[in-house]
């Protein structure tokens, strides 16, 4: 049988929606024992079709107690199940009842209020006195069973809100064929072709800010609809004109002084005159606004920094400017960086930025071209925020890349400090995007970071963030991270290196370390190694490796030269394994057996310049 | 023809008049939204049934432009809709309303987009939708949760008409200054001269030190009168704290951290007015 449940609420959230969607099939999985054949979500209706349900359950064994504790428990459970003692059965040892067959329309009505409770979302209210909780109030709720009622659920829906009212659905089959007959279109997949195909009907169109995936949601009858406003606003900046569209009202640009509009209906020249009208207001609006900061001018701006708080116990604007001034010289930035730092956040002060935040960075670099700053100063202004996801473009100037470095240090170290780590899911002050940024800056950008720029807990967070970014086992990044190297791209490219090491030449220097490391634990070494103690040709060998290879790893490590630094210490590994197999590191004669042990520690300090092996599983 | 902007008012207040509101007269101390009222704030606290409509002239010190810009201003008005409980057509009432005052909801595209209200200094939250026509946002609707920092007991609908922004849309004018109010007289006439000098005063000439002051000693008698058990008066201090505190921001003498305490220090007071509200009204 062919069963038809919708949830009809207003005006739901496209967030809800969404949410809503990902719960529905698990949901009637849960209670109805089968997935639904189609979900629909729109911004009205929540409903599932489901098919090849069965007339009635089957024949259900109701496991109770053993049946050696008749005695003790069968009453009990004969009287929860409502039957007597002597009616119950016995199987496999246990007692039990078979549970009559019960139909689906009877079980129905319950299961549908738990699909109806069970969905979960992260923002709910209350409308009624009913206790049900719901993004926004539920209005009805409708079902078939084939073309059956089901007790407690309506057998009608609402059509397009101003077009149609309430409508009958005759059947689950006709669900669709009634919606889409009174101007509501179900399939979320279909309302996005419409909107699709309508907005390619219209020419080139941009979603720069990625609304189209709400605005599915905005609408059960999509139309779209093209305008135009006055050509004077293209005096503005095309990132304005585009943010002051698409920030509030979800137009889509289709390039110079045209837009699209996604309707949920009307007559198109209405809608296209309101819409019009609309977005000039907006326009003269940012254009008001456009031109009062611009007459106060970017160094104006920026003097004002010192009264706006950049974040509740780390100073002003101003403070975190000064602050930026500082990690940018030690980053190593030239004069452009260096000024574009100086500039990076007088756009806060901007009235522009306060209306639309999403312009912040890139009205900065507007700002800061029209009083004649160079292109390098403005455009890494511009990329201060850069990359602003995890797989995002980064900085495409070296200035860039320097200030968005300074930027991210100083945001994680700031908010650190005041005790915002990120934990679980949870990362309101986007830190995860930030570390990550932090390191592809440092690697795919080749920007030089000292590891020293971070506090301790900052440099652990944004290092841990190369576990999941490097094509490498995650004990290698862990091992390399406990190098000597002094910036982060050293990190990750160390861990590399340790990971492109074949298996049979990363085994000795490995087993080497991990035998220092654990016998060094156990006995008290030498101080120092005394060349005279060791007797044995396969020491006096490793000693000979030992000063052969460290100048060379040090110099390597020096270079940055990771494969060179990494070949350097596999090269002890034949005297290391000619070692273990000839010579007993536990010599009888206390004075050679520590000494022995100073060998196998300095070989392990040796090799710790390329970090701790011990993280790396054999 | 459209309406003009006191015509528009009226069929409004009389469409809901019709619906069982009382129609009240604005409130006569300095509010920022209709919300703050006490025929919004204090009659949605508790179980008692309310219905209302009334117009309230809203104050918003920082938004004023000198009468130079078209869209902002220090003062404009709101249409106030309060019913509580919230009916369960209480959105087909709405859409009536847009239907007396001339706009016909199938030849526009009417929509609700999400808006999730948040009322700091009110300890206030409701989730709800901007109503958009052809694009133009011409009221919030707002369904309360909670108030002074309390989950309401009965829900109520707050539907607020952002009177200007609608008389802009149905006259078709781009500018407010443009509106015609009544037959030969324009929104301009009334108020344009009140917009610059009111600019000049909040932005320039209101008095720092006094408006501290001022905040301090409202906070003092709203405490003093709330002791005393008197929650309407104690209320009223509230709204002039308030108001206070939006003077000092206009005038750029709150730092954000200040403003957070500020905000905090508002919102503790209405807290303890609506308490004490429920409490005296057993």
């Amino acid at each position: 049988m062919k069963l038809l449940f919708e949830i009809g609420a207003e005006e739901l959230p496209a967030r809800a929606v969404y949410e809503a969607e990902a719960q529905l099939p698990g949901l009637a999985e849960r209670h109805l024992g089968r997935a639904p054949s189609e979900v629909y979500v729109g911004p009205r209706r929540l409903a599932i079709l489901v098919d090849g349900l069965e007339e009635q359950t089957g024949d259900e064994w109701i496991k109770g107690p053993p049946v050696n504790l008749r005695e003790q428990a069968a009453a009990g459970f004969a009287k929860r199940h409502d039957v007597a003692v002597d009616d119950l059965e016995e199987r496999d040892g246990f007692l039990g009842i078979v549970a009559q067959p019960r139909s689906l329309s009877e079980l129905l009505p319950e299961q549908l209020d738990e699909i109806l409770r069970g969905l979960r979302f992260g923002k709910t209210m209350r409308w009624d006195d009913s206790g049900l909780r719901f993004p926004r109030p539920v209005r009805w709720t409708c079902a078939r069973l084939d073309d059956a009622a089901v007790g407690g659920h309506g057998t009608t829906t609402w059509g397009h809100r101003f077009t149609h009212g309430e409508v009958d659905v005759p059947s689950a089959e006709a669900y669709v064929e009634v919606l889409r007959d009174a101007d509501v279109e179900p399939v979320a997949a279909v309302r996005e072709r419409l909107i699709r195909d309508g907005l390619d009907g219209l020419g080139e169109w941009r979603d720069p800010l990625g609304k189209l995936r709400e605005v599915i949601h905005l609408v059960e009858k999509p139309s779209v609809v093209d305008g135009r406003f006055d050509e004077r606003f293209l005096a503005l900046p095309e990132r304005v004109i585009e943010t002051a569209m698409q920030s509030h009202q979800r137009y889509f640009p289709l390039g110079g002084d045209r837009f699209a509009i996604v309707a949920n209906g009307g007559e198109p020249d209405v809608v296209r005159a309101g819409n019009e009208q609309v977005l000039e207001g907006r326009l003269d609006d940012a254009t008001f606004t456009f031109e009062r900061d611009l007459q106060a001018g970017i160094e104006e701006l920026a003097r004002r920094l010192g009264s706006i708080v950049y974040f509740a116990g780390a100073g002003t604007f101003a403070d975190k400017t000064e602050r930026l001034r500082k990690l940018v010289d030690r980053l190593g930035g030239g004069d452009a960086s260096l000024e574009a730092a100086r500039l990076a956040k007088a756009d806060q002060a901007s009235e522009l930025v306060r209306e639309f935040p999403e312009l912040e960075g890139s009205i900065g670099a507007e700002y800061a071209r029209l009083a004649g700053f160079p292109e390098a100063v403005c455009a890494a202004i511009a990329e201060q925020y850069l990359p602003d996801s995890a797989g995002g473009p980064l900085p495409a100037t070296e200035p860039g890349r320097v200030l968005a470095a300074a930027d991210k240090l100083d945001t994680l170290t700031v908010s650190f400090s005041l005790g915002h780590k990120p934990t679980g899911s949870r990362d309101p002050f986007g830190l995860r995007r930030a570390a990550i940024g932090l390191c592809r800056l440092a690697t795919e950008g080749s920007l030089t970071i000292p590891r020293e720029l971070m506090p301790e807990d900052v440099g652990e967070f944004v290092e841990e963030r190369f576990e999941g970014l490097l094509d490498v086992p995650v004990e290698f990044v862990r091992a390399a991270r406990a190098a000597t190297v002094r910036d982060l791209g050293s990190v990750a490219r160390l861990a590399q290196a340790l990971a492109a090491l074949p298996d049979e030449r990363l085994e000795p220097i490995h087993t080497a370390y991990i035998r220092a490391s654990r016998l060094g634990e156990q006995e008290e070494a030498a101080p120092k190694l005394d060349p005279k103690l060791l007797t044995e040709p396969a020491e006096q060998e490793v000693e000979r490796a030992l000063e052969e290879v460290e100048p060379e790893l040090t110099a390597a490590l020096e270079t940055a030269d990771f494969d060179a630094a990494v070949a350097a210490g596999a090269r002890l590994g034949p005297a290391l394994h000619r070692l273990f197999d000839e010579v007993l590191v536990m010599d009888e004669d206390p004075k050679v057996r520590a000494n022995r042990l100073r060998l196998l520690l300095d070989v392990r300090e040796t090799l710790r310049a390329l970090g701790d092996l011990g993280q790396i599983p054999r | 023809m459209a309406l003009n902007f006191q015509d528009m008012i009226a069929a409004l207040q009389a469409y809901w008049a019709e619906r069982d509101c009382v129609v009240m007269e604005p409130y006569h101390t300095e509010v920022g939204a209709g919300t703050f009222t006490p025929d919004t704030f204090l009659r949605c606290l508790g179980p008692d049934p309310w219905r209302t409509v009334y117009v309230q002239p809203c104050l918003r010190p920082s938004d004023g432009r000198y009468g130079e810009n078209p869209y902002r201003f220090q003062q404009y008005y709101q249409l106030q809709v309060i019913l509580k409980p919230s009916p369960e057509d209480i959105l087909d009432e709405y859409f009536g309303s847009l239907e007396v005052v001339g706009i016909d909801t199938r030849r526009h595209d009417v929509r609700l987009v999400e808006d999730d209200w948040e009322g700091p200094t009110l300890g206030a939250w409701g989730l709800g939708w901007e109503v958009w026509v052809d694009g133009m946002e011409v009221t919030q609707f707002t369904y309360f949760q909670q108030l002074g920092g309390m989950d309401v007991e009965v829900v109520s609908g707050e539907i607020t008409y952002g009177l200007e922004r609608l008389a802009m849309f149905l006259q078709g004018k781009r500018t407010a200054f443009d509106l015609e109010w009544a037959p030969g007289i324009t929104w301009g006439d009334v108020y344009r001269e009140n917009e610059r000098q009111w600019s000049v005063y909040n932005f320039e000439e209101a008095p720092v030190d006094i408006l501290m002051r001022r905040f301090e000693e409202h906070e003092a008698e709203c405490a003093h009168l709330l002791a005393r058990r008197l929650p309407l008066p104690a209320h009223d201090q509230v709204l002039k704290a308030s108001h206070a505190f939006n003077l000092l921001d206009a005038r750029g003498a709150i730092s954000v951290t200040e403003r957070a305490s500020y905000i905090g220090r508002v919102r503790d007071l209405a807290r303890r007015v609506a308490e004490e509200y429920l409490e005296a009204a057993v």
